[in-house]
């Protein structure tokens, strides 16, 4: 998996690409460094780029989402399409994520 | 050139290092003087284990019985040379990762790269330099003995992964046990259950419930390795730790495992499960799930999906879930399954999916209507071979058709 980082004035897009899976921790780690913004910043992954997420994928979802309440973010992921999408409708992850379509 | 015979304080006012002493030197010469000189430089640096060898049949035999950490040979060596008795050696499988330096007087490139090809580690000049001597000799030395040290290590680590494999192993139900409770209950119960090589985290267990139920618990604990192991062993430990009056109401049953999961896993990690309970007398299935793979569902109408959506366990303390009920009617079969079987990849890296799978499964009741399971897992064996990157579950439970 591969990452871009865009910044706007109160709101950060991370654009997730490729598959996200156990392999994939260390660059996780640094996707969740861009996290460092002030309280009430706005972070949104964008998942359009996404092919294939499994377990540890998402449990770096669920990390994000605790990073972001520990530092007081807005925290939202939007564009999951095909089997990542099919994975957090089985999750029922709209229960506790902000999904965006 | 005349050497000092006790050891110096520093060489060239460098430092000497840590003594080597408990490391073996062979040296290979024929002349006694640079026998005696290559001695007294490996006691400059603490090595004190040395025999010696003035031809090649005595070489041979000195690396047999004194197993040397380090070959020091002269490439002259008699009758043959160094480099012929260095083929020899390097033969051997025993002595292919030995250190093996060649004192050489003839220096040109062509020399010293014949010297190389016949499989020595590194070239010293003739007449010795004792500053190159003592620093190349501790440089292989050391690389051996870290090199012997990450294999024993890896050894280590290998056979504990396996011990935990096994014990990953012993936690489903036994086969002789299952057999006679299966039957007790008119149901036929074939379970498939592979570890990967890595470690993984699969879990199922099934049980009587009292007035003819029976359960059936299939979860896969996220992640990979050792961590994910730990928690399929502490899900099993809640498991037969909860009283049988929640192992009635499958919604239930999920709650109190998450709540109690939530507790104890890290963030991020959690688990998918499956948990239903067949009713014999009232001929339905009761189920609750946790995101896991949907299972399938066989009756006279062929086989359909059943919805496992539903909160990740162990992720959100305050997670819940819900009843659902279906028919389950002798005759019936239930397909449940963790996602190492729709999520392998064949040669082509195309996973199994979830269509994929309803497909295989309705091929296997027309093809071999009398044990369709086998044949089903004998087709995905071909397909995707055998060696797991991922734990794999595969339960078939069929209700006797007369029961």
């Amino acid at each position: 998996m591969d990452f871009t980082v865009t910044d706007a004035h109160d709101s950060t897009e991370i654009r997730l690409h490729g598959r996200m899976t156990f392999s994939d921790h260390d660059t996780f780690r640094s996707v969740i460094a861009a996290f460092e913004r002030p309280a009430g910043h706005r972070m949104v992954f964008d998942l359009s780029g996404l092919d294939f997420v499994d377990s540890s994928g998402l449990g770096m979802f669920i990390i994000a989402r605790d990073t972001a309440q520990k530092k007081k973010l807005d925290f939202a992921m939007r564009g999951a399409r095909d089997e990542v999408q099919r994975l957090i409708t089985l999750a029922k992850l709209h229960k506790v994520f902000t999904i965006d379509a | 050139m005349e050497f000092p015979t006790e050891t110096p304080a520093s060489l060239y006012g460098l430092e000497l290092g840590i003594p080597l002493g408990d490391r073996r030197v062979l040296i290979a010469d024929d002349s006694r003087f640079n026998r005696r000189t290559l001695a007294r430089f490996l006691q400059w640096i603490g090595i004190v284990q040395v025999a010696f060898a003035t031809n090649g049949q005595e070489l041979l035999d000195q690396v047999e019985s004194f197993d040397p950490d380090l070959l020091l040979i002269d490439a002259n060596l008699p009758p043959i040379d160094g480099m012929a008795l260095c083929r020899v050696l390097r033969g051997n499988p025993r002595w292919r990762d030995l250190p093996i330096l060649m004192q050489s007087t003839r220096q040109t490139d062509q020399i010293r790269s014949l010297c190389f090809q016949a499989g020595a580690t590194d070239l010293l000049a003739k007449p010795i330099n004792p500053g190159e001597c003592v620093a190349r000799v501790r440089y292989h030395l050391e690389r051996r003995s870290m090199v012997q040290e990450l294999r024993a290590f890896r050894e280590r680590v290998e056979r504990d992964l396996r011990q935990a494999r096994s014990m990953q192993l012993a936690l489903v139900p036994d086969a002789e046990w299952l057999e006679a409770m299966a039957s007790r209950n008119a149901l036929r119960i074939e379970p498939v259950f592979q570890t990967s090589d890595e470690v993984g985290g699969d879990f199922w267990t099934t049980f009587e419930i009292d007035g003819g139920h029976v359960g059936v618990f299939v979860a896969d604990l996220s992640g990979h390795g050792i961590a994910s192991a730990i928690n399929a062993f502490r899900l099993h430990t809640l498991l037969t730790r909860t009283p049988p009056d929640d192992l009635r109401d499958p919604a239930r049953l999920l709650t109190q495992l998450n709540q109690r999961l939530a507790d104890i896993l890290t963030v991020g990690q959690f688990a998918t499960a499956f948990y239903g309970v067949i009713d014999r007398h009232a001929d339905s299935l009761r189920y609750a799930a946790a995101g896991a793979p949907n299972p399938l569902l066989g009756s006279r109408g062929g086989f359909r999906v059943l919805d496992a959506s539903g909160m990740l366990l162990g992720a959100f303390a305050d997670a819940e879930y819900e009843n659902r009920s279906t028919p389950f009617h002798p005759g019936d079969t239930l397909f449940l399954y963790s996602d190492g079987l729709t999520e392998a990849r064949d040669r082509d890296d195309a996973m199994l999916g979830e269509e994929g799978l309803a497909d295989l499964i309705e091929q296997a009741v027309l093809t071999a209507p009398e044990h369709p399971f086998p044949w089903l897992m004998a087709r995905f064996a071909e397909r995707f071979g055998t060696g797991l990157y991922d734990d794999l579950t595969a339960l078939w439970i069929a209700r006797d058709a007369t029961s």
